[in-house]
């Protein structure tokens, strides 16, 4: 569904992609794992085309999409559930995930007011993450948890073809992270999940396929079993988690 | 029964508006008030359309004197030239000159943002009052451009100053509805995502530099029908149409009213007039009056006018 092929990403001296070749199969549920400054978040910002890549292709369902805007790839299917809430946060919760909804029909509708069955579809989406009846709230003035949990509901309302996770559990509670840890393994079996996570935990849960970036390289890809079972990888890594 | 009440209402307000002439004729001072409230409704409509992108978009424009000046020259030329005094021409030619230059203008300061947007459009807003300045065989230049023909619909005349302001009036309401429909559309809904964050919305596909574009356009065409309306009023066109000292009037309108309020601007411009127009009659340094207003605003009611009022009215019904 999303591959990657030599992708490099140089900022300055710094190669934060090194070369990354990664395939992700439809449907699949892939997490990427590495220590901090592992390039993680750089090969997000290539893949939702934030950052272009200095070397390298970017793959979409076969198709090559390197360098495409970010609205492009939004359009293709790609969403992107951000490490930091990306929200319209004066905005009430149901127009936050409203105005994804909208977005597939596009902003040039000047002189009618949003139809009904986008705010429905909005509501719809809500209760999907847990936020039923939370709809009116504005989104500044949501706990943490629930933020995470739009967030989602907010990329998912594009109806996505591939999610990448950004850190979904960040800064949660053990209590919120088990509910958005099983939120996300409820999503629908035909969507392309890519999940960047430290707690492995949720990773080992959640991930059908792990790959391990070191130093802008994939060091290690396998199941979770196998990866857990690889020497290097905990050496430069698990080690210092799991110990 | 009360569901007519709000519509009664507005359209009994909206007749009073346009009717003001007539019947404030008893009035000593009814021809000066009726002037002033003219160029009110005039500044009211630039501000309206400037607040399309300082309040709904979030993009601060300090050159939108360019597109008012711009439709303002457009609609007073083109009467000459074409020895027309068609309104439908006039206003045409006002929306489409200043909608293109918008368009030109804002291909380049739409990919800038915040102070630099802020800039860019201050920048380009003092080219165009150069070339209006420069290009004195079309534009009178220092001199300006005077005698401008009132114009004509449908065998109605608008020559008189009652009649005038009547098609004033028309026109600011038409921009009213105009800016309330597009605050309720799904566009004016994406107007404020764009304000609140441009990055998510990109991410869920909208295209945020043609759609910056697009506001930057129709704010354009906008101040361009408000330029022609001020060109008709005065029968003439002067450098100060483009200058910054307009812009800054209207942005300042938008700021004491209140941003994104919808009827913010038009309040905002009344009081900036009011100060500007009437209050010297009365009282020594009105001019310094209205800095300070505006210091007042800036530094304690972000919010303007409307804000205030909408605080307040919340705290009693607390």
């Amino acid at each position: 569904m999303i591959e990657t092929r030599e992708l490099r990403r140089d900022f300055g001296g710094i190669k934060a992609l090194a070369g990354v070749t990664l395939k992700v199969a439809e449907g699949e549920r892939r997490a990427i794992i590495g220590p901090n400054g592992a390039g993680k978040t750089t090969l997000f910002n290539v893949l939702t085309g934030e950052l272009e890549p200095t070397a390298g292709e970017v793959r979409l369902a076969g198709e090559d999409v390197t360098g495409r805007r970010p609205h492009e790839l939004a359009r293709r299917g790609v969403a992107r559930m951000y490490q930091r809430n990306e929200l319209f946060d004066p905005l009430p919760a149901r127009d936050n995930v409203a105005i994804g909804v909208a977005a597939a029909a596009g902003p040039y509708r000047p002189f009618r007011t949003p139809p009904a069955s986008e705010l429905a579809a909005a509501d719809e989406l809500l209760e999907r993450v847990g936020l039923a009846g939370r709809g009116s709230v504005a989104a500044r003035a949501l706990s943490h948890g629930e933020r995470r949990q739009l967030e989602l509901a907010v990329a998912l309302a594009r109806r996505p073809r591939v999610l990448l996770l950004d850190e979904p559990t960040a800064g949660m509670s053990p209590a919120e992270t088990s509910r958005i840890t099983d939120l996300i393994s409820s999503l629908d079996q035909s969507l392309t999940l890519v999940i960047v996570e430290h707690d492995m935990d949720v990773v080992f849960r959640l991930a059908e396929r792990i790959t391990v970036l070191h130093e802008g390289r994939v060091i290690a890809e396998g199941t979770p079993a196998q990866v857990r079972g690889d020497t290097l990888v905990n050496e430069v890594y698990l080690g210092k988690v799991v110990a | 029964m009360k569901r007519f009440v709000a519509p009664v209402a507005l359209s009994l307000a909206a007749a009073l508006l346009v009717g003001f002439p007539i019947w404030s004729a008893p009035w000593e001072s009814s021809r000066y008030a009726t002037g002033i409230l003219r160029d009110m409704l005039i500044l009211g409509i630039l501000a309206l359309s400037l607040d399309l992108l300082v309040g709904s978009a979030g993009m601060p424009s300090l050159g939108h004197a360019a597109y008012f000046g711009a439709g303002a020259y457009a609609a007073a030329i083109a009467g000459q030239r074409l020895g027309s005094d068609d309104l439908l021409l006039g206003l045409g030619a006002a929306i489409l000159v200043s909608a293109f230059l918008a368009l030109v203008i804002g291909s380049v300061a739409v990919r800038a943002a915040g102070i630099f947007f802020l800039m860019l459009t201050l920048a380009f807003a003092q080219m165009v009052f150069a070339i209006a300045f420069q290009a004195a065989d079309i534009t009178g230049g220092s001199n300006g451009f005077s005698g401008v023909r009132r114009p004509m619909l449908f065998g109605l005349d608008f020559n008189g100053p009652d009649a005038l302001f009547h098609l004033v009036a028309v026109v600011f309401l038409l921009v009213l509805l105009l800016a309330w429909r597009l605050r309720s559309s799904a566009y004016g809904r994406a107007l404020v995502g764009l304000r609140e964050n441009e990055r998510r919305m990109r991410a869920l596909g909208y295209d945020t530099t043609r759609l910056k574009l697009s506001a930057f356009v129709v704010a354009g065409a906008i101040a361009g029908v408000g330029g022609a309306l001020q060109a008709y009023s005065i029968r003439f066109v002067s450098t100060n149409d483009v200058g910054v000292a307009r812009s800054v009037e209207a942005f300042v309108s938008v700021l004491i009213g209140g941003a994104s309020t919808l009827v913010g601007p038009v309040i905002g411009a009344i009081v900036v007039l009011f100060i500007e127009r009437v209050m010297p009659s009365y009282i020594a340094f009105a001019e310094t009056v209205l800095g300070l207003v505006f210091i007042v605003f800036v530094l304690a009611a972000r919010q303007g006018i409307v804000g205030l009022v909408r605080a307040s009215y919340a705290r009693v019904r607390a």
